[in-house]
């Protein structure tokens, strides 16, 4: 009878225990949607530029993008990149703990919010740059796969049949990996555009593999010809001055991509044979170093386009006779002995933060102007 | 082995898609604190002290970043390369954010790199220093004791 009992009792708790947790999530799932239920709300956009009609209830930013307006973001929304912000003219509260590590005190006395922490539970009214209403998602077929270096791919993204993408060198895209493995959702991560904007059926990108890298990770080890990928973008307000002052450009790894651009539209407009252009591109040994046949090619050719490389541990089998040292190093030696800075001259930018801070602190050494240096810090 | 409401709310914050989308558990599906204990065990059996294990970690952090992305070599033992991205990630145990860096370790025999390499984040020596968690079997940011013995405390 005991034994009866025991396998009764093993059988029937599970079930009741089952059946609580049944009830429990139907009330939680019930209960948000009558809470988290905001009904029809209406989002202005830049004093009544663009009104969206959205139902309430989720982050600003997902309800933008499901509506077609795209906001920058490096993580996905996950809160952790500080690339959403947003000017909200409502008062929609204090700001959250999970924005104020992005925001200095003058946006946040400006009202700018991190769209992916802010929900809309209430009419909105906010203000964007115009240019983000020209961000469009493409989806692209993947025409091309270069390996550049050993960690550094060329992708070169078809767009689909009859779409035009219009952007300015220098601007970037924000590229999607589908879920694999544990990823769950779609990833998206920022990448300069590479390929020059008069050709507009293309987007480029050079893309370095990060150790542990989600998107990366994919590019490297996933992509195939063929596929179709998702593309966010124009994005960005890195972009040559129009000014005529000398350039100096510096870059290292896939930070190449932007000069990539910029050159090969200057080759298109004849800037290139008016500017100043003094270009450095940093790396450790030989094997890092990619596309040296065009760049130099532009250097024999156009007398003001200068292109320096340097190598920061040249190995013996590198017969390397150019320049060496961190490019930071090297870019001091120019700008003190080779570079005419009787003229206006200003400095272009890309790389990580850790190498962005430290050009420029060798520019404004030699009395470059900060507002006069110009970068992306995305990374 | 029973955990704290604090260590309870950090693995819920290590599941996928909540601070990372991968998570910081791979496929491990062992409590936490059973993770940080077993780590700790093997710590010991290695002869491995954490507070010199993390001050050499931090070292190889800072002097990657002097290659301003590229990589550098280190003492002659070692090669590191800094990977650095805009923003920050959150602590799991809510106890702080961190700079989206990561460091790529790999240690040179004879001149030459190795196969041996580890990786981690600003914010995975801030776990190991504090927290003892070495993230868990499978993911990404996982480093073993044995790992670190091999790649940072090799004859």
């Amino acid at each position: 009878m005991e034994t009866s009992g025991a396998i009764i009792q093993a059988f029937i708790a599970p079930l009741v225990i089952g059946g609580i947790s049944a009830v429990l999530g139907a009330l939680i799932s019930i209960t948000d949607k009558i809470v988290n239920n905001y009904g029809d709300l209406v989002i202005d956009i830049n004093s009544g530029k663009r009104e969206l009609e959205i139902k309430g209830g989720a982050a600003l930013l997902l309800t933008l993008a499901e509506n077609g307006i795209f906001i920058p973001s490096a993580c996905g929304g996950r809160g952790s990149c500080g690339a959403c912000k947003v000017k909200v003219v409502s008062d929609i509260g204090p700001h959250l703990p999970t924005e104020t590590p992005f925001l200095a005190k003058e946006e946040m006395a400006d009202n700018i919010r991190l769209s992916c922490q802010v929900k809309v539970k209430e009419n909105f009214q906010i203000e964007i740059p115009d240019s983000l209403f020209n961000v469009k998602q493409y989806e692209g077929t993947i025409e091309r796969i270069v390996n550049l270096t050993h960690d550094i791919k060329e992708v070169y993204v078809k767009l689909p049949e009859g779409e035009e993408i219009d952007f300015v060198c220098g601007q970037y895209g924000q590229f999607e990996a589908p879920p694999y493995n544990k990823i769950k959702t779609p990833t998206q991560r920022a990448y300069s555009m590479s390929s020059a904007p008069s050709d507009k059926n293309h987007l480029e990108f050079l893309i370095r593999l990060v150790p542990g890298g989600i998107v990366t990770t994919y590019v490297h080890e996933r992509l195939t010809e063929g596929q179709k990928i998702n593309v966010v973008g124009p994005f960005g307000d890195f972009n040559v001055k129009d000014t005529g002052a000398t350039m100096i450009g510096v870059a290292g790894g896939s930070g190449m991509a932007p000069f990539k651009s910029i050159f090969n539209h200057m080759t298109d407009t004849g800037e290139i044979q008016t500017r100043e252009i003094w270009y450095f591109f940093g790396a450790r040994t030989k094997d890092d170093l990619f596309y040296l046949d065009w760049l130099n090619e532009l250097d024999a050719k156009y007398e003001k386009f200068h292109f320096v490389a340097a190598l920061s541990e040249p190995q013996p089998e590198d017969d390397w006779e150019g320049e060496t040292g961190l490019i930071t190093e090297v870019l001091a030696r120019y700008l003190a002995e080779r570079v005419d800075r009787t003229q206006p001259v200003e400095g272009y930018l890309c790389g990580s933060p850790g190498m962005l801070d430290a050009c420029m602190a060798v520019m404004r050494q030699f009395d470059m102007r900060e507002d006069k240096i110009y970068f992306d810090k995305f990374a | 082995m029973k955990m704290s409401p604090e260590y309870t709310k950090a693995q819920a914050n290590m599941q996928p898609g909540v601070i990372t989308s991968d998570g910081f558990l791979g496929n491990d599906e062992r409590p936490i604190v059973e993770i940080i204990a077993d780590d700790e065990a093997e710590m010991k059996r290695a002869s491995l002290e954490f507070d010199e294990t993390v001050a050499l970690m931090r070292h190889l952090l800072n002097e990657s970043r002097k290659g301003l992305g590229e990589p550098v070599t280190v003492d002659g033992k070692w090669i590191v390369q800094a990977f650095e991205a805009r923003g920050f990630l959150a602590s799991p145990f809510e106890d702080g954010i961190f700079r989206k860096i990561n460091a790529k370790v790999t240690l040179i025999h004879e001149g030459e790199p190795t196969e041996h390499s580890i990786l981690y984040s600003d914010l995975s020596l801030h776990l190991i220093e504090k927290r003892h968690f070495f993230q868990g079997k499978g993911g990404s940011f996982r480093i073993s004791p044995a790992a670190i013995k091999r790649v940072l405390f090799a004859d």
